[in-house]
Order: structure tokens, then C-alpha cells, then sequence
């Protein structure tokens, strides 16, 4: 009975939790554990449904028993549940670490305002995760849209304001894009759920090749723009620099993944792999893929301030999805999957040990980072484990997706994707090495290079600890997760309604 | 004239494309904010445009489920109930987009694009 | 609070002092006994046969005999022997924040237990190797395989770096962040092992790239500017060829669908032309790590500047691991299988032989570059460097006579795997030697020191022992493996192309440079006057020379008992390889060492290297100074890498603000390409 309507139930939590959480006062005992326990419990549930996927097989959900053709759907497979479930714990992860380092951002009454955008972002992202029809898909886009605006500006500063509309406007144009899409793909095949949809597009394209190819690049377009793929990516590098640190790390790490699986999910269940591979639009997207990839990189290595290089690092990550995505064979999907979960762990860890940091000391500039390993170790220590997993070294799970990239792109017989990976597998290295190393081995006159205890709250290292184990733990076991999206690999490859 | 019959058939349709390419005009030439908001308005309404008039079939009576008796045709009313969140969620963007304007305002005292950027550079030296 | 600390510390050591007078010196002269003892053991227990099967002694039920068959059959030992210094390294941080001579002791007997384990892999290697996996990790598995080549190479890792413990602990008296350097030597340790254990190359490279990134921190210990600039060099270059094994190994995946050590020649041979890039980019990306030219300059810049244990460890083993990374390649994959050829002459030897041909000129040149430039040094260290790449150039030879002569490069097998020995005991020790001068009297340049004889009679004397081996001299470990690289090096143009009796020309020519240099570095320092500010150092330190004499030793066992390590490792080693059985029966098994021509052939070259020793210092000719453009270091490498940055950072400062602010002009131009190109070419 309850495993029918778990996912139903995720989102009830999360939306109720969110609503009601401005009427508790900031101040009070009960605000922390109620917000720590929503996630927590949302958590388990996921877990929940996990299992149950995973022993049951993929289940269909139909929101108040109408039929799927009127109603709205949700298709739960075993990657959708993993990636809920991933998405839960980053969040709640992020979450313990906000409770502290929110309050030198924004002051203490606007708190209830920010977890309600944080829980109402959480709840569209699951939404997005899970759900198999068009206009669902919109509508927790936009919700998603907004309230990582919101998220964005609640700091109440110039520098926020402006990238905080920046972002809206254009975002507003993706969405605005991807609708337009979406109309014309219903405009010709009649069908707002994915698989309805799926199931006519065959016919319909003999007929009107056009139309598909028009909301095609529109929809491209649009969930381009709101991933951040070069060049769309303008808005990334102020949103997530001015931000406060927890928002740029769901922003950064979970957010913009969204989107790519949105990309995933449209054109390998909406359109299907043999219209692709017919109007060869997974070329295209290789081509941005890795222009995205070198760019990114290539800029990340002029900026002095850490957040607007992390942010930039995350445009040339997306590029590696992006690819894995334009391989469109077995193998280049479970590297651009993998490679979601896994940048989401490392691109996190990043940008909270960073954000310690500020909190700590207040340095932002790059080259200011002498010593602070002997201040901050267990900080600079998740900082660096990650810094290694984007560099590519064995052990983290960054390496694993590089090589099922490498794999892939030797399947079709590109092997010139693999030069492009590894030059930006240096690019990383000119740019995350010598932060490492300036932390851990420059001598600075600031303060003396003994090894301290970090003097960060415990909420603040606690998260930084356990996502810095997992990617070590899913860098040496990666079959955790590509079992899963093994599995999970016949929906997106063959998708029967 | 056939040409002419089928511009007039669709012309929602080519309504709603030159309506997007009005707004995305005006997004990209104007650099007063307040314009770019405008501009972003039209491109959602020639959206919803758009999407309406794909359930729009000529002849056809409107979709209240007492009037329809027999084998009669009737306006498809899906797409009209999606623009109706759709429209909900244009407003809540443009007022969020408005209130951000305003505190804009507060801190620059203008609403070009370029007079900001300027202002910003010169705090930057 | 660092006085605090430091206080705290020497009340702690003073304590232990009190209760055991000087543990450490006690437990390291405890463990030196142990260890002749397992080293006499081993060898008796070799030559009468043990070996083999599991250990039956006359009552099979008793408690010996149950511990010794289970040592004989327990698998999982490759995982503990890595596991034991990468877990046992924090664990000596730890303890190394209370007292550092617990610290000291714990380092040096983690490390001897780790050796005598790997002592104790002994029967199930002999019984054809150890083989372990864990699936499951890494998507692939780990995978040790303990033949006899890794075997003999783990043990001279485990001696090396057991005397090196012993060593350092003086030696670190002196240095800054003594937690750290035990540390990250300790995970060294454990990479160096992975990678020399691992059975197939995904295994091999997780520990390669483990055993750079912890070298990096030794290398940069001290943290001047000379060390970071050398550090920076260091990592990354070691990335750069991590990247590049990295690529050869997807390129060997996808072709052949295996990265095992097996022989994989046919299946290469269908591949066609890309295979020669899938060779250049293992060669390079092992190249970088033993330091083949051109991409050596890491090397003269990292070594001087590292302190001297990991000095000595750098020289040591870790440039060896690249050349085994190669040698296991060249023996494994471009190896054909026995049962599919039929002699020398098989066209399945050819990438094998092209790849010889590469990289045997590879190896003269490197040779012959880093004797000359070895010449010129004036700085203790940088010559020791300096000659490290010449002897890696030997090696690499060696290596490279092995690919082409294919079916009959048993010799040049042996040869190769007889100098990565015993280079490494003689060149750690002749670091040893360097960084006990630099201990007592804080000055690496040659010139200014002289006579030292006077003061450290018992390192001089090592010193001398050392450089006997290193120049080649009968008796010693180094004219063994010297006159077995001859002979391969012989072997080659005789079976092969005509070509090679240059490179063999050269090879005379550098041993008489390597003699000239050594004399240059013995005279200068322990012979002549001695400068005043030196009259009043300190005189020996015990443990140093314990460890010292301890390399001393084996040098001069090996030189005496050369047969023993043939016999008993590297022939059947080569046997277990595509090699000409009768070739070996024929050419190594009991082959004459001390035959006239050879020892007449050294004498020669002691000549006429003395006589280039008295023809340099007389016309000055070791102190030349070199056109700035020819150094590669500041001709090609770093204006690369400043190439990169700064191209970036105009390309920030130029594009960024533009791409910026024309935002939605982007947005509109993707938008038109897009639907361009799909409504035109569909």
C-alpha cells in the first residue's frame, strides 16, 4: 500500500515542510531538527522507493488514478530512484552544513524564508526527477526556475541582485524556449506524456519532419541555456559566485544536472534513439560538448576569485554529461550518468570547503590560499580529495567517469573526444593543483604551520567529511552506481509506453 | 491564393512567431531593464498564444460539458487549462522580476544595462 | 605554541631515554641482525631447494610445519603487504605528534615487518606465481600478480627502504615537519609495492598516480623556493604522463579488450598503424616517470632538492618503477605467446623489434647526456642526478635490446633486470653518503669541500665501495650487470642491424665518462685539504653508517656471488617468458663472468677515464657553461605551461566581460545555427 504511492508522498513532505516552515521562528529549538528531520525522513523514503524499485522493477505512477494519456504521470526507474535518492542526501548534507554558515549571509529572521525556497527547490528538482509528463515537466522547471532565483537574491547585495535577474531573465527565455517546443511537439503528435508521445513520434515524423526538428532545437536550446553549456552559460559564474555558499553548491552541483537529465530523458524516451541518429543531433551535441569542456577549463584558469573558478569548472563538467549524452550508445549514457551523480559529490564538496573557508577566514582570492591547510586541514582535506577526483587520479569516482567517456568515445570510433577530455584533465591540473598545494606546503606569515583542529562548527564539518568519504567510496566501488544505471538502460534505449 | 487561405488559416500561429521575435528583439536591443522584462512578457504571451490556438478547431463550440450532446466537435480544452499555470507562473516571474528591479533601483539609481556595468567598473578600480 | 609543542616533545623523548637508553639505536641494530639473518636464511634455503613446495619437515603435523604451509598458501598477502604502510603512515603521524623516536622505531619496524611478509611470499612465488584479485574495485577488480620479476623487485623496495628508515632517522634531526616527510614516505611505500605487485596495468596505474601525487610531497618537503619550483615541475609532468598511460591503456582496451599482462602480440599485430601511437604514448608516459630524455628535466631539478632519505628513494626506486612499467609492457604485451611462433625470425616479433629500435637509441642518448652533463656538475647532489639519468639510460637500453632482439633477448632481460638491482642499492647509497656530507657540514658544492677523509673515515670508505660498484669494477655488483649489458648490447648488432655497433660504442665511451665523473666526486670531496670552517665537524652518526654499511654489504655479496641472483631469480624468471630455451641454456645458465676479455675491457676504460679525469681538471673542462637555448627545461617546457596560463588568462580578460554582457545575442545566434543545420541537411 504505501510503496504505491511513495513518490507522492516525498513530495507531500517536502512541500508541506516547506510551506509551514516560515511559521516557526528561527530562534526557536525546533527549527533545526524539523528542517533536518523533513530531509531525513524524505531521505528514507527514497531509500524506500529505491528498493522497491530495485527488487520490483521501474513502476508507473498516476497521479489520482486517471489514465495516463489525460492524467499526470510519474515513471519511476531504477536510475530516477538513485538519482532522488542522491539528490536528497546531497540536500540534506548541504542543509546541515547551511544551518550555520547562512547566518553570515542573511540575517536571522529572513532563515525560514531561505529554507522554504530551499525545500520548495528540492521539491521541484524531485518533481523534474520523476516525472513522464511534458507540461509537469514545465511547470517544476519553472517553480525550480524561481526559487533558485530566489535563492540567489535573498542575499541582499548589488553584486546578488544583478546576477540574481540576470539569471531570471534568461532563464525565463530557456523556459520560454522550452515551452515553445513543447507546443509544437504537441502540435503534431497530440500527446503531452512522454510516452504517448514516444509512441506517435515514429509516425509523425514521416509527415512532418519539420515541426520535430523546429521544437528540437528550440528545446535544445532552452535546456541548454538552463544547464550552462558554453556559450549559454553567461549567467553560471555571477549567479554562483555571489550566492551564499549553501545555494552555489546545490545550484552548482544538483540544479544544473536537472536539467541535463530533463535532455536525456526527452530526447532518448520523447524522440527516441532512431530519429536521433537520423537527424545526427547527437553530433551537435558532442561538438558543444566539448567546446564546453575545453572552454570552461580555459577560463577557469584566469579567475582569481575560487567561487567564480568553481563556477566555471562546473560549466566544463556539464560538457562531460553533455558527452556522454552525444555518444549515444550503452556505454557513453552510463558515463554521462555516472558522471551527474559523481560531479554532484565532487562539485558539492568543492564549493562547501570553500565556503568554510570564507566563513573562517574571509579569503576569496585564489592566491591567498597559503597555509590555510595548516588552519582548516580537514576542510582543505575535502577540498583536495575532490580537486583530485576533477583532476582525474584513480580512486575518486572523477576517474571512472573519464574512463567510461574514454570507452564510449572508442565505441564509435572517435577516439579525438579522448584527446579533449585528457587536455582538460590537465586544464583542471594548472588550476586545482596549485591550490592544493599553496594551502598545504606555502608558507605564509599569517599564522604558523602547525596542524590545528578546524574551528568551523560541527554542522559545517560533518558534511564536508561524509561527502569527501563518498566519493572516495564511490570512486573504489563505482558499480554501486553503474549497476544501476545498467538496469535502468533498456527505458532510455527502447522506451515502451 | 491558396498561399493567402493558408496564411489566414494559421495566422495564430504566425502571429505567435512574430510575437517571439518581437520580444526576443526587444530583450536583445534594448539595455533598460524594465524593457527586457517587457520583452520577456511578450515572448511568454506569444507562447501562450501559441499553445492555445493548438487546440483551437475552426467550427467547433466551446467546451462546457452540459451544452455538448451528439457526435459534435469541441474545442480541445487541455491546452487551455495548461496556459492558465502557465500564465500564473509568467505573472509570479514578472513580479519577482519587478521587486529585484526595484532594489536595483535603490542601489544604482538607474535602470540601463550599460550605466550599471559602467558604475560597476569604476567601484571595481 | 610551537615552542610549547616542541618541549612537550623532548620531555617525552627525554622520558623514554631514561626508561631504554637510545630504543632506537637498540631496535635498529636488533633489526640489521634479524635482517642478515633472513638474508643467509633465504639464501641457504635456496640453494638446497626449499623453495618449491610447501615447507615439509619431518613431522607434517607439527606447529612449523602448519604455519609454514599456511605462509605458502595464504593469497590475500600482496593486499596486506600494500595495506601495511599506507594504513601503518597515519598511524606513525599519529605517534609521531608525542615523541618522535617512537615514531622512528615504529617507522623502521613497520617497514622491516613489511619486508620480512614479503620474504614470506617466497614459496608461492617460486611455485609460479601469487595471484589475488578483488573484484569489484574500480569497476574492474584489483589484480595482484606476483611473478618473479615484481618478487625480486619487491624485495630490493623493501631493503632499500628499510635502510632508508634506519637512515633517516639522524638524518631528519635537522629538517622541518619530520611528521609529514614519515608519512607520505610511508604511502610512497605502499604505491611503490602496489604498482610493482599489480597484475594488470588498471592496478598498475591506480598505484603509479598514488605514488606520484605522495612523492610530490617529499620532493617539496622544504618548502624553499628551489623545492616548490622543482615540485611544481615534478607533478605536472607526472600528470602529463599519467594522462598519457591513461590514454594508451583506453587505447589497449578498446582494441584488444584486455589489460592483463598477457601476451597480446597477434592480437596487436591485426591492429594496423594506430598501434605505434598506442606504443609512443606507454613509452612516453613511462618515459616521464623513469626520466628518458627528453623528458627527464624533472628529475635534475627534484632529486637535489629533495631531502636526502627521499633523495635516495627517488633515485632509488622510483625512476625504476617507469623502466619496469616498460620492461613489464615489452615482456607481456608486445610479447607473443610460445605456443604461436616459430623462432627468431616470426613476423610476430616485429612491433617488438621496432619498438627495440626506439627504444634502445632512446637509451644511448639518455646515457649519453646525462654523463656529459654529469661532468659539468658542481654540486654534489646534482651530479648524483645527473648520473642516475645516465645509469636510467642503461637500463632503458637494456630494455630496449629485450623488445628487439625478441626471441633471443634473454640477455639483454637479464642485463636489465641485474642493473635496475643494482643501481638501486648503489646509487641510494652514494645519495647516503652525499647527505651525510651535507649533514655535518650544510655545503653540496664540491669544490668547496675536500679532505673529509679526515673526519668521516667510514663514509669515505662506503663511498668508496659504492663508486667500485657504480664504475664497474670486478668484484663488485656493477661490473655484473655492466658486462651482461655489453653482452646484450653486442648480441644486437650481431643478430640485428649493423647500426648498433655505434650505440655499443657509445655505451664504452659513457662508462669511461661515468668513471671520470665518479673520481671527480671521490676527489673532491673526501680527498685534499680540508677547508678550515670544516676542522671542527661532527664525526660519524651510528645509525647512518649502519645503514650505509648495510648497502655496503650487499654490494659487495652480490659482486662476489654473482650466480646467486641468476640462478635463483633471473633465469627462471626468463624462462617463464617467450625466450629461446636453448638461447638461455647456451648464454646465461652458468655463463663466465670473469672471462679475460672482459676484465680487460674494464681495465681498459679505468684508463682512459682516469686520463679524462686528469685531461678535465687540467684544461678545465668540467666547468663549461651552456647556451641558454639549449636547455630544454627553459627552451620547450615552461614556456608550454606559461603558454597555457597566460593564453587563458588573456582569453578571461579579453572574452569574458563581452560574452557576459551580449548574453541573449548568444542565446538568439545557437538558436538560429541549430535549426539551421537541422533543416538543412535533413
Amino acid at each position: 500500500m504505501i510503496s504505491n504511492h511513495l513518490p507522492v508522498y516525498i513530495l507531500i513532505l517536502l512541500l508541506i515542510s516547506a510551506v509551514t516552515t516560515p511559521a516557526i521562528k528561527p530562534s526557536s529549538k525546533k527549527f533545526r531538527p524539523k528542517l533536518v528531520g523533513t530531509l531525513t525522513i524524505a531521505s528514507l523514503l527514497a531509500l524506500t522507493m529505491f528498493i522497491v524499485v530495485w527488487t520490483n522493477g521501474p513502476f508507473y505512477y498516476n497521479f489520482g488514478n486517471w489514465d495516463s494519456v489525460i492524467g499526470i504521470e510519474f515513471f519511476v526507474d531504477e536510475y530516477t530512484s538513485l538519482f532522488v535518492l542522491a539528490v536528497l542526501l546531497i540536500s540534506l548534507l548541504i542543509i546541515i552544513f547551511s544551518l550555520e554558515d547562512i547566518l553570515h549571509d542573511i540575517p536571522k529572521e529572513k532563515t525560514p524564508h531561505y529554507y522554504t525556497l530551499m525545500l520548495l527547490m528540492v521539491f521541484s528538482m524531485l518533481g523534474m526527477i520523476m516525472t513522464n509528463d511534458l507540461f509537469n515537466l514545465y511547470v517544476f522547471m519553472e517553480i525550480l526556475s524561481l526559487t533558485s532565483c530566489g535563492v540567489i537574491s535573498i542575499k541582499r547585495n548589488k553584486a546578488n541582485i544583478m546576477a540574481s535577474f540576470k539569471y531570471l531573465m534568461l532563464g525565463t527565455i530557456g523556459s520560454v524556449s522550452i515551452l515553445l517546443g513543447i507546443a509544437m511537439l504537441y502540435m503534431v503528435t497530440g500527446h503531452l506524456n512522454m510516452g504517448a508521445t514516444s509512441q506517435t513520434i515514429s509516425s509523425v515524423w514521416q509527415m512532418y519532419p519539420r515541426n520535430i526538428l523546429i521544437s528540437l532545437s528550440f528545446i535544445l536550446t532552452g535546456l541548454g541555456l538552463k544547464a550552462a553549456i558554453f556559450p549559454l552559460h553567461v549567467w553560471l559564474p555571477d549567479a554562483h559566485s555571489a550566492a551564499p555558499t549553501p545555494s552555489s553548491a546545490i545550484l552548482s552541483g544538483i540544479v544544473i544536472k536537472i536539467y541535463a537529465f530533463s535532455m536525456i530523458k526527452i530526447l532518448f524516451r520523447v524522440i527516441g534513439i532512431d530519429i536521433i541518429k537520423a537527424i545526427s543531433i547527437n553530433e551537435y551535441l558532442t561538438y558543444f560538448a566539448v567546446i564546453s569542456i575545453v572552454m570552461g577549463s580555459v577560463f577557469a584558469i584566469g579567475q582569481k576569485d575560487i567561487k567564480r573558478l568553481l563556477a566555471y569548472s562546473s560549466v566544463s563538467q556539464i560538457g562531460y554529461v553533455f558527452l556522454g549524452i552525444g555518444i549515444a550508445t550503452e556505454m557513453g549514457l552510463v558515463a554521462g550518468m555516472y558522471h551527474i551523480i559523481a560531479h554532484a559529490m565532487m562539485k558539492s564538496t568543492l564549493f562547501l570547503s570553500a565556503g568554510a573557508v570564507i566563513y573562517r577566514t574571509g579569503i576569496r582570492k585564489v592566491n591567498e590560499f597559503d597555509g590555510l591547510g595548516y588552519e582548516l586541514p580537514l576542510t582543505l582535506g575535502a577540498f583536495s580529495i575532490a580537486a583530485l577526483g576533477m583532476i582525474g587520479i584513480p580512486g575518486v569516482n572523477g576517474f571512472m567517469s573519464k574512463w567510461y567517456l574514454g570507452l564510449a568515445a572508442f565505441e564509435i570510433g572517435k577516439p579525438i573526444f579522448i584527446i579533449f577530455i585528457l587536455i582538460s584533465s590537465f586544464l583542471n591540473a594548472v588550476y586545482f593543483l596549485p591550490i592544493v598545494i599553496s594551502a598545504f606546503l606555502k608558507e605564509s606569515n599569517r599564522r604558523e604551520q602547525i596542524m590545528i583542529r578546524d574551528d568551523i562548527p560541527f554542522t559545517m564539518k560533518a558534511p564536508l567529511v561524509v561527502l569527501g568519504a563518498a566519493c572516495i567510496v564511490t570512486g573504489l566501488f563505482p558499480n554501486i552506481i553503474v549497476n544501476v544505471i545498467q538496469r535502468a538502460l533498456p527505458t532510455f534505449m527502447t522506451f515502451v509506453f | 491564393m491558396a498561399n493567402l487561405d493558408m496564411i489566414l488559416d494559421n495566422i495564430n500561429y504566425i502571429g505567435a512567431f512574430t510575437l517571439f521575435i518581437i520580444g526576443l528583439y526587444t530583450v536583445l536591443t534594448h539595455s533598460n531593464l524594465l524593457k527586457r522584462v517587457i520583452g520577456v512578457n511578450i515572448m511568454e504571451t506569444a507562447v501562450f498564444l501559441f499553445f492555445v490556438s493548438i487546440g483551437y478547431i475552426k467550427g467547433a463550440s466551446a467546451p462546457i460539458l452540459d451544452q455538448i450532446t451528439g457526435e459534435s466537435f469541441y474545442v480541445n480544452p487541455l491546452p487551455s487549462a495548461m496556459i492558465l499555470t502557465g500564465i500564473v507562473v509568467a505573472v509570479s516571474i514578472t513580479a519577482y522580476g519587478l521587486s529585484l528591479l526595484i532594489n536595483l533601483y535603490k542601489e544604482y539609481g538607474t535602470l540601463e544595462l550599460d550605466e550599471i556595468i559602467s558604475k560597476e567598473e569604476k567601484a571595481n578600480d | 605554541m610551537k615552542k610549547k609543542m616542541k618541549k612537550a616533545k623532548q620531555k617525552f623523548d627525554q622520558l623514554i631515554l631514561k626508561i631504554f637508553p637510545d630504543i632506537f639505536c637498540v631496535n635498529c641494530v636488533l633489526v640489521f641482525v634479524i635482517y642478515l639473518m633472513i638474508i643467509l636464511l633465504v639464501g641457504i634455503a635456496t640453494t638446497i631447494g626449499l623453495g618449491g613446495g610447501p615447507l615439509s619437515l619431518s613431522n607434517p603435523d607439527s606447529f612449523l610445519s602448519k604455519i609454514g604451509s599456511f605462509i605458502s598458501s595464504f593469497e590475500a598477502l600482496p593486499l596486506i603487504i600494500i595495506l601495511l604502510p599506507i594504513l601503518g603512515g597515519p598511524l606513525e603521524a599519529i605517534i609521531g605528534k608525542k615523541s618522535s623516536i617512537l615514531r622512528d622505531t615504529l617507522v623502521v619496524n613497520t617497514t622491516f615487518i613489511t619486508f620480512i611478509l614479503i620474504v614470506l611470499m617466497y614459496p608461492q612465488v617460486m611455485r609460479g606465481g601469487l595471484s589475488f584479485s578483488l573484484p569489484g574495485v574500480l569497476g574492474f577488480g584489483l589484480n595482484f600478480n606476483v611473478d618473479i620479476l615484481s618478487y625480486i623487485l619487491a624485495i630490493t623496495s623493501g631493503i632499500l627502504w628499510l635502510f632508508v628508515s634506519i637512515y633517516a632517522h639522524d638524518y631528519m634531526d635537522h629538517e622541518k615537519h619530520q611528521n609529514r616527510f614519515f608519512l607520505w614516505k610511508s604511502i610512497t611505500f605502499g604505491g611503490v609495492l602496489g604498482t610493482l605487485m599489480a597484475g594488470d596495468l588498471f592496478t598498475m596505474f591506480l598505484f603509479f598516480e598514488i605514488m606520484t601525487f605522495s612523492s610530490y610531497v617529499l620532493v617539496a618537503h622544504n618548502q624553499s623556493n628551489e623545492s616548490m619550483l622543482a615540485g611544481n615541475s615534478y607533478i605536472f609532468i607526472g600528470v602529463v604522463g599519467g594522462l598519457s598511460i591513461l590514454l594508451g591503456m583506453l587505447m589497449l582496451y578498446a582494441y584488444t579488450g584486455t589489460l592483463e599482462f598477457v601476451p597480446l602480440a597477434s592480437q596487436l599485430a591485426a591492429i594496423g598503424w594506430p598501434k605505434y601511437i598506442m606504443v609512443g604514448l606507454f613509452v612516453i608516459g613511462f618515459g616521464i616517470k623513469a626520466g628518458m630524455l627528453p623528458l627527464h628535466i624533472w628529475l635534475p631539478k627534484a632529486h637535489p632538492v629533495a631531502p636526502t632519505p627521499a633523495s635516495a628513494l627517488l633515485s632509488g626506486i622510483l625512476i625504476k618503477i617507469g623502466a619496469y612499467g616498460l620492461l613489464r609492457l615489452t615482456i607481456s604485451v608486445f610479447m607473443p605467446n610460445p605456443q604461436e611462433i616459430t623462432g627468431f625470425l616470426d613476423p610476430l616479433w616485429d612491433v617488438s623489434r621496432n619498438l627495440g629500435v626506439m627504444i634502445i637509441w632512446a637509451g644511448i642518448i639518455t646515457m649519453a647526456v646525462g654523463a656529459f652533463l654529469a661532468l659539468q656538475q658542481c654540486e654534489m647532489k646534482k651530479l648524483l642526478a645527473y648520473s642516475s639519468i645516465s645509469q636510467i639510460g642503461y637500463i632503458i637500453m637494456g630494455v630496449g635490446v629485450t623488445a628487439y632482439l625478441g626471441y633471443m633477448g634473454a640477455m639483454g632481460y637479464a642485463g636489465t633486470l641485474y642493473h635496475i638491482i643494482n643501481h638501486a642499492f648503489f646509487k641510494s647509497l652514494l645519495f647516503m653518503v652525499a647527505g651525510v656530507v651535507f649533514y655535518q657540514t650544510n655545503e653540496l658544492n664540491m669544490f668547496k669541500l675536500g679532505g673529509l677523509w679526515k673526519k668521516l673515515p667510514l663514509t669515505a670508505l662506503l663511498c668508496l665501495i659504492a663508486i667500485m660498484g657504480i664504475i664497474g669494477m670486478p668484484l663488485f655488483n656493477g661490473f655484473i650487470s655492466k658486462s651482461l649489458l655489453h653482452h646484450g648490447i653486442v648480441e644486437a648488432y650481431e643478430y640485428g642491424h649493423a647500426s648498433f655497433k655505434y650505440a655499443e660504442l657509445i655505451f664504452r665511451i659513457v662508462s669511461i665518462g661515468t668513471v671520470a665523473y665518479y673520481m671527480k666526486f671521490f676527489i673532491s670531496v673526501f680527498l685534499g685539504e680540508l677547508p678550515e670552517k670544516f676542522k671542527n665537524i661532527g664525526g660519524e652518526k651510528g645509525m647512518m653508517d649502519l645503514a650505509m654499511g648495510g648497502l655496503a654489504l650487499l654490494i659487495i655479496a652480490i659482486g662476489h656471488v654473482p650466480h646467486f641472483l641468476m640462478d635463483r631469480f633471473i633465469i627462471p624468471s626468463a624462462r617463464a617468458l617467450t625466450y629461446d630455451p636453448a638461447f638461455i641454456k647456451k648464454y646465461l645458465v652458468d655463463i663466465e663472468f670473469f672471462t679475460y676479455s672482459e676484465i680487460s675491457g674494464m681495465f681498459w676504460i679505468f684508463v682512459f677515464g682516469i686520463l679524462l679525469y686528469i685531461a678535465g681538471t687540467r684544461f678545465k673542462l668540467f666547468q663549461l657553461t651552456f647556451y641558454e637555448c639549449l636547455d630544454i627545461d627553459k627552451g620547450l617546457y615552461k614556456p608550454m605551461y606559461n603558454g597555457v596560463v597566460s593564453i587563458s588568462r588573456k582569453f578571461t580578460e579579453k572574452f569574458e566581460d563581452k560574452i557576459i554582457n551580449n548574453d541573449v545575442v548568444i542565446y538568439s545566434a545557437i538558436l538560429m545555427v541549430i535549426m539551421f543545420f537541422l533543416l538543412w541537411f535533413t
